[in-house]
């Protein structure tokens, strides 16, 4: 009988699959009950080992909006560069920065979003050829 | 944590080279980076009157191997300084890279297992190997320049996500900063304008420095009335994170620095050693603060490492360099350990108490937007400036009253805050 070969799949790997059927995985610890994300394999606040995943909704507030720099740093966000980039905390608490779409990248625009304060947003997922990416627009 | 040193360590030599291009600069025109390495350890070992052999260890920081093509430094440097037959070992902690090398080796020379240290960092972030020259270079395009150092940031999700240093580092940073502190958008400009002005007045006045040319000179230049109207144009200093324009940032350099520390006993007499009093290190993946942009924890905590094993508080610090690859990072780093009153740093800067004749120096060789920025060798850098302006070696950019205490504080990518007090003898 021939030996099932079990592989295991990288944290990484299925975080990047989740996203990609528009999910948003984080990592729970089962001793302290915080949430890591991204997913690791460990508790960034307590550093056990014992963690289950954990989704999330999505749904966050744009505490601030910049751009950067074009040409991009790296070659997957060539085309779309310059885009905006926030920072936004999720309802779960979680802190995260992301590309924002639906702002336009200039001075203008971004000093109007400065203006009006905190705005809720949404998360949603950019197509790459090669892969997802996690990205906010303002809810509506 | 006991987090003190049991013997007391000194730094009885520093050397460092012209930050600049080595195809274009002058002064390293024509150097391979063995020799601007070991250029810049030579005036180490020379400045505190010892030879490679007299060294126990060597350790050689080197970040972006992708340029140098040079790992395994300790080595490879071994027969251009003299270091044969010594423990070595080549680290980074990209551009905290030297200064970690400074506690590392205190740790070495405290718990008694080495009596002399040579730190070496070198680095070339304008510049890389041509095909496969021994000594050829060409010039290193702004992207790869980023995508090899964005590869010291978070490989899992940061960078494949569309992590930005521009974004990340400055423009989220100084919005944050606006807001707490109700400073308009127009007073950011005119405060960023102002501390651009002190770093290129400093670097104007540091024949070592990468750029030595003053804004007004360059808006003279260029044909602008005066340096603000240079600072508000598009074509030459654009947003590249609004609110934060190109002339806030980083310079790239190639450069190399090196220092010897060694027992306080055994140090020369003809040397002038500064004593390491403390140090602090500190590191946090992204994202590097909470809800607040302005609060950065392991900054925070390396500076109370570093502060408690000195056993000095704010009001000691008479010279401060902070990491200034980001203005704006550096005023919120001197705001936190309480060098400037928070909130107030852009005033500081309007009214000139910053520069060198200032009451609140800072950053007197140029910081990484003058004097420039060669990862690994940059930390090195400014504690070779803290050491010429507490020796009264500066020359035209000396602190009319030499310090007595300095603080040194380094973000190596990403993110490893590091803190260095030097005090005097």
């Amino acid at each position: 009988m021939a030996r099932e070969e079990k592989i295991r799949k990288s944290d990484i790997q299925a975080y990047y699959e989740g996203l990609e059927r528009g999910e948003l995985w984080a990592r729970r610890c089962l001793k302290c009950r915080k949430l890591t994300f991204p997913p690791t394999g460990c508790c960034e606040y307590c550093g056990a080992f014992q963690v289950e995943w954990a989704m999330l909704s999505g749904k966050g507030t744009l505490l601030f909006a910049t751009h950067n720099i074009a040409p991009a740093c790296h070659p997957r966000f060539e085309s779309i560069a310059p885009y905006v980039y926030g920072h936004v905390r999720l309802e779960e608490g979680v802190v995260v920065q992301a590309i924002v779409t639906g702002i336009a990248p200039t001075p203008d625009a971004l000093r109007k979003v400065f203006e009006r304060g905190e705005l809720p947003v949404v998360a949603s997922v950019m197509k790459r050829d090669d892969l997802p990416v996690l990205t906010f627009a303002e809810a509506r | 944590m006991r987090n003190k040193l049991k013997e007391r360590v000194v730094v009885s030599g520093v050397g460092c080279t012209r930050f600049g291009d080595l195809l274009e600069t002058p002064e390293l025109r024509g150097q391979s980076l063995q020799e601007l390495a070991a250029g810049a350890a030579r005036e180490a070992l020379e400045d505190a009157r010892i030879a490679g052999p007299d060294v126990d260890a060597v350790l050689v920081g080197n970040a972006m191997v992708h340029s140098s093509q040079l790992p395994a430094t300790y080595s490879q440097l071994a027969k251009w300084t003299g270091t044969q037959l010594k423990a070595g070992v080549h680290f980074e902690a990209q551009c905290s890279t030297t200064n970690v090398g400074a506690s590392l080796a205190a740790m070495g020379i405290a718990s008694g297992v080495y009596d002399t240290v040579l730190v070496i960092g070198v680095e070339t972030t304008r510049t890389k190997v041509k095909g496969h020259s021994p000594w050829e270079r060409e010039p290193l395009s702004h992207q790869e320049t980023w995508l090899w150092t964005d590869m010291a940031v978070n490989q899992a999700y940061g960078v494949p996500q569309g992590y930005d240093i521009f974004s990340t580092y400055n423009g989220l940073l100084a919005l944050g900063y606006c807001r707490k502190y109700g400073i308009s958008l127009e007073d950011y400009e005119k405060g960023m304008f102002e501390i651009c002005r002190t770093r290129r007045l400093h670097g104007s006045l540091d024949p070592k420095a990468n750029v030595q040319e003053t804004l007004e000179e360059k808006a003279k230049r260029l044909g602008f009335a005066n340096a603000f109207d240079l600072w508000r144009s598009e074509k030459e200093n654009p947003f590249v994170a609004w609110p934060t324009r190109l002339m806030s940032l980083v310079t790239t350099a190639d450069g190399a620095s090196a220092m010897v520390l060694t027992r306080k006993d055994l140090a020369g007499p003809n040397t002038r050693p500064v004593e390491l009093k403390g140090f602090g290190i500190c590191a946090r993946d992204l994202p590097w603060y909470d809800a607040d942009p302005t609060v950065w924890e392991f900054d925070r905590r390396a500076w109370e490492e570093a502060r408690a094993m000195a056993g000095i508080d704010a009001s000691d610090i008479d010279y401060l360099h902070t990491h200034d690859c980001s203005h704006v990072s550096g005023i919120v780093t001197a705001e936190m350990m309480g060098f400037i009153e928070p909130g107030k740093a852009l005033h500081y800067a309007r009214d000139g108490r910053l520069r060198f004749d200032g009451d609140r120096p800072m950053s007197t060789h140029g910081g990484r937007h003058a004097f420039g920025h060669a990862w690994a060798a940059s930390a090195g850098s400014d504690v070779y400036e803290a050491v010429l302006q507490m020796r009264g070696d500066a020359g035209r950019r000396q602190i009319p009253k030499r310090p007595e205490i300095s603080v040194i504080h380094t973000h190596g990518y990403a993110m490893i805050g590091t803190v260095l007090v030097l005090g005097g003898i």
